[in-house]
C-alpha cells in the first residue's frame, strides 16, 4: 500500500488533489482511499489531506502518520515542520517550490523532487497570483516523479472530475510532469531538517471534562502568511492604529509606543498596513 | 507612554482560529475591552466557537460555556439565574451568537429572554450569512448579496429578499439598552460595551462584523468596508437607552451606497438599477432613524419605549 499525505493552505486544493489522484488511481485498476484531515478550513490555514492506494480494499480509516509521499503545495509550509512528520527513510517529498530539489530539506534517504508548480498554473490561467490553484500542475510532478499513477489515468480523472478548465488543468499535469526535478537522498551525516525518525510529540495530559487547557497563544499562526509586515520606525507617527485594528493580537506597543509586530501570529491579512496613516508600513512577500 | 483611546487589555489572545482580516474577531477583542475580565460569555454553533477553540486551548481570558445553536438566550437566562443564587459578585453574563444562531436559529430564544428582563447582554455579531458552514444566506444577508443559497447565474440575482431587522424585532420588547456597534469605530464600540456593562436588565448589542471570504473581498479591506458601512447609511451607528434614541455618528451626507457595495464580490452582478433600489431603501431607512433620533424615539409600528421610560414620562412617539 502507498500512502500519500498533501499539505497546502485552505483555497489551494490540496483536499481536490488528492480526491483527483484517488481516481486517476481507481481509473488505473487500484484501489484507492482519499480523505481531508477536519480541521479549520480557513483561507490561508494549513490543510492536511490523506491518500492511499493498493491493489486490495483499504480497510484502514486512520489518518497518515507514515507516509511514503508528502506533498507540499507551498514551500512556506515546510517552515512549520510538521510536513515532513513521519516520512519513510525511503520515501519520496515533493514540493512545489522554484529551487533545485538538492536545496530541500529532508532527512537522509528521501528522494527529493520540486517542481515551480506555481509557475506552470498561472501560465495556465489557474487561480490568481495571490493563491495560484497548484494542485493539477504537482499531480503531474507527482506522477512522474514517483509512478503512483499513470499519467493518461491522471489525465481522464482531471476530464471526468475537474468542472472548470479541464483542459488547462490537463496541459498543467503534463508541464508539471516534465519539469519536475529530482535529487538524490542525502546520506546520514547529511541529512537536514526533520528527521524520518523523529519521536512524535508526546500526547497532551487532557482532562476528562471538554475543558481548554493551554492558551491559543502557543499555537503559531505564521504558517497561515504568504505576506508579512514591515514596519518603518522613522515615518510612525506612533497613533496605535494598526495596534488598533489587528484582528490577530498580533502587534504589541512597546515602551515607547512604538508598534512591534509578533511574527509567530500574524496571518499577513494587510490591516495594519492598510490602515497605517502615514504608509509606514509595507506587506512584503514571504521569502 | 502614548495616549491610548481604548482599553490596553487583552481579552483575546493570539493564535486563534479566524481567517485573516475576520471581523468577528476583531470584534470580539474590543467587546472584551469595554465588558472586562470578569464576563462569562454563552456561545452557539458559529465561526466564534471555531476561532475561540483550537483544541486543546482557548483564545479566551474569560469563562466560555459552548451551547446548542437555538439556546443561547435561554443559556444566559440560566447562567445568570445560577450566578445570582451563587451570589457570585459582579459578574456580566453574555450571550454571544452570529446573525444565523440569533435573527434565524436562536429567535424564539432571544425573545423569551428579553421578555423575562433576564440581566444579561446578548450580542449579535453580523456576518450576514452562515459563514462557519460555508456560507449560506441567513434572514440578515441583504438584499441583493451572493451566497452559496442564493446563487447569481441564470435566474439567480442573490438573495432575493430583504434584511431582516433584528433591531426593529428587538426595541419591540423594550430592552433597558440596545445598540449597534462597528469595529471601524473602537472607541465607539468600546465605549458602548462599557456603557451595557453598568446598566442592568436585558441588553442587545447588534455588531456588524465583515467577512473577507463571505463577503468577496481582500482581507485588508474589513475597515474601510465597516466604516463606508457606517458612512453610506447601510449600518448607522445609534443607541435606545430608556426608549431614547440617539445617533452616535452624525453625518451632514449619506456617501453613495456604490462606495460600500463596489468593494464586495458578493455585490459584484448588481445592474445600476438594482443600486438604485438598494440605495433608494438606505435613504429611507436613514430619514426614519434621524426622525427618530430628533423625537429622541424609535417610533413605526414598534415604540421601544421601557416602562422606565414611560415612567418619566419624557418620550415622544415619532410621526
Ligand atoms: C441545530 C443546528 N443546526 C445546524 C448546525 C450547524 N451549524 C454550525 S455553525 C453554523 C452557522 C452559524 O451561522 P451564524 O450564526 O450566522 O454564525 P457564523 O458562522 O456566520 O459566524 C451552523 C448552521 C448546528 N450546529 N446546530
Ligand atoms: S498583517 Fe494583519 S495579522 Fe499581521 S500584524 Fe498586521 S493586522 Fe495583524
Ligand atoms: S468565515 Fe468570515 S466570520 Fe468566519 S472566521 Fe472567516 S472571516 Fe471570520
Amino acid at each position: 500500500m502507498l500512502e500519500i499525505r498533501f499539505h497546502g493552505r485552505g483555497g489551494q486544493g490540496a483536499v481536490v488533489a488528492s480526491e483527483l489522484l484517488a481516481q486517476a488511481a481507481f481509473l488505473d485498476g487500484k484501489r484507492p482511499q482519499s480523505f481531508p484531515f477536519f480541521g479549520v478550513e480557513r483561507r490561508g490555514a494549513p490543510v492536511t489531506a490523506y491518500c492511499r492506494i493498493d491493489d486490495r480494499e483499504v480497510r484502514l480509516r486512520t489518518s497518515i502518520t507514515r507516509p511514503d509521499i508528502v506533498v507540499v503545495l507551498e514551500p512556506g509550509l515546510l517552515r512549520a515542520g510538521s510536513a515532513m512528520e513521519g516520512l519513510k527513510p525511503d520515501g519520496i517529498l515533493l514540493v512545489n517550490s522554484r529551487e533545485e530539489p538538492a536545496a530541500l530539506p529532508a532527512p537522509a534517504g528521501v528522494r527529493r523532487a520540486s517542481v515551480d508548480a506555481t509557475t506552470i498554473a498561472l501560465t495556465h490561467g489557474l487561480g490568481t497570483p495571490m493563491m495560484p490553484i497548484v494542485n493539477t500542475a504537482i499531480l503531474g510532478a507527482l506522477a512522474a516523479a514517483s509512478g503512483a499513477v499513470s499519467l493518461g489515468a491522471l489525465e481522464q480523472a482531471i476530464d471526468r472530475f475537474v468542472p472548470a478548465h479541464p483542459a488547462e488543468n490537463r496541459a498543467a499535469a503534463r508541464d508539471g510532469a516534465a519539469a519536475v526535478r529530482v535529487a538524490p537522498p542525502l546520506t546520514a551525516g547529511h541529512s537536514r531538517g526533520a528527521s524520518s525518525a523523529v519521536a512524535r510529540a508526546p500526547p497532551l495530559e487532557l482532562p476528562d471534562a471538554p475543558m481548554a487547557v493551554a492558551s491559543s497563544a502557543t499555537i503559531a499562526t505564521a504558517a497561515w502568511r504568504t505576506l508579512r509586515p514591515e514596519i518603518d520606525q522613522r515615518r510612525c507617527t506612533r497613533c496605535n492604529f494598526c495596534w488598533k485594528f489587528c484582528p490577530d493580537v498580533a502587534i504589541e506597543l512597546n515602551a515607547e509606543g512604538f508598534p512591534v509586530v509578533h511574527l509567530e501570529h500574524c496571518k499577513g491579512c494587510g490591516i495594519c498596513a492598510a490602515e497605517c496613516p502615514p504608509g509606514a508600513i509595507a506587506m512584503v512577500a514571504e521569502g | 507612554m502614548v495616549k491610548l483611546t481604548i482599553p490596553a487589555t487583552e481579552l483575546v489572545r493570539p493564535g486563534h482560529a479566524a481567517c485573516p482580516g475576520c471581523g468577528p474577531a476583531l470584534a470580539m477583542r474590543l467587546l472584551l475591552k469595554g465588558l472586562g475580565p470578569r464576563t462569562v460569555l454563552s456561545m452557539p454553533a458559529c465561526c466564534w466557537t471555531v476561532i475561540a477553540t483550537p483544541y486543546p486551548t482557548t483564545a479566551l481570558g474569560v469563562a466560555l460555556l459552548d451551547n446548542p445553536i437555538e439556546s443561547t438566550g435561554a443559556s444566559i437566562s440560566g447562567i445568570r439565574a445560577a450566578v445570582d443564587a451563587l451570589a457570585i459578585p459582579d459578574v456580566t453574563v453574555v450571550g454571544f451568537a452570529g446573525d444565523g444562531g440569533t435573527a434565524d436559529i436562536g429567535l424564539q430564544a432571544l425573545s423569551g429572554m428579553l421578555e423575562r428582563r433576564t440581566n444579561a447582554i446578548y450580542v449579535m455579531y453580523d456576518n450576514e450569512a452562515y459563514m462557519n458552514t460555508g456560507i449560506q444566506r441567513s434572514g440578515a444577508t441583504p438584499e441583493g448579496a451572493w451566497t452559496t443559497t442564493t446563487p447569481v447565474g441564470g435566474a439567480g440575482r442573490g438573495k432575493p429578499e430583504r434584511k431582516k431587522d433584528i433591531m426593529g424585532i428587538v426595541l419591540a420588547h423594550r430592552p433597558v439598552y440596545a445598540a449597534t456597534l462597528n469595529p471601524s469605530f473602537p472607541e465607539d464600540f468600546v465605549r458602548k460595551a462599557a456603557k451595557a456593562r453598568e446598566i442592568a436588565g436585558p441588553r442587545f448589542l447588534h455588531v456588524f462584523a465583515p467577512c473577507p471570504p463571505g463577503w468577496r473581498y481582500s482581507s485588508e479591506e474589513t475597515i474601510e468596508i465597516g466604516r463606508l458601512a457606517t458612512d453610506t447609511g447601510v449600518f448607522p451607528l445609534y443607541e435606545v437607552a430608556d426608549g431614547h434614541l440617539r445617533l452616535t455618528r452624525r453625518l451632514s451626507s449619506l456617501k453613495p451606497i456604490g462606495e460600500y457595495l463596489g468593494r464586495q464580490g458578493r455585490y459584484a452582478h448588481l445592474t445600476p438599477e438594482e443600486r438604485a433600489r438598494l440605495q433608494a431603501e438606505v435613504r429611507s431607512g436613514w430619514e426614519r432613524i434621524l426622525r427618530e433620533d430628533a423625537s429622541g424615539s424609535p417610533g413605526g409600528p414598534f415604540s421601544s419605549r421601557s416602562s422606565h421610560a414611560a415612567t418619566k414620562g419624557d418620550t415622544v412617539e415619532a410621526a
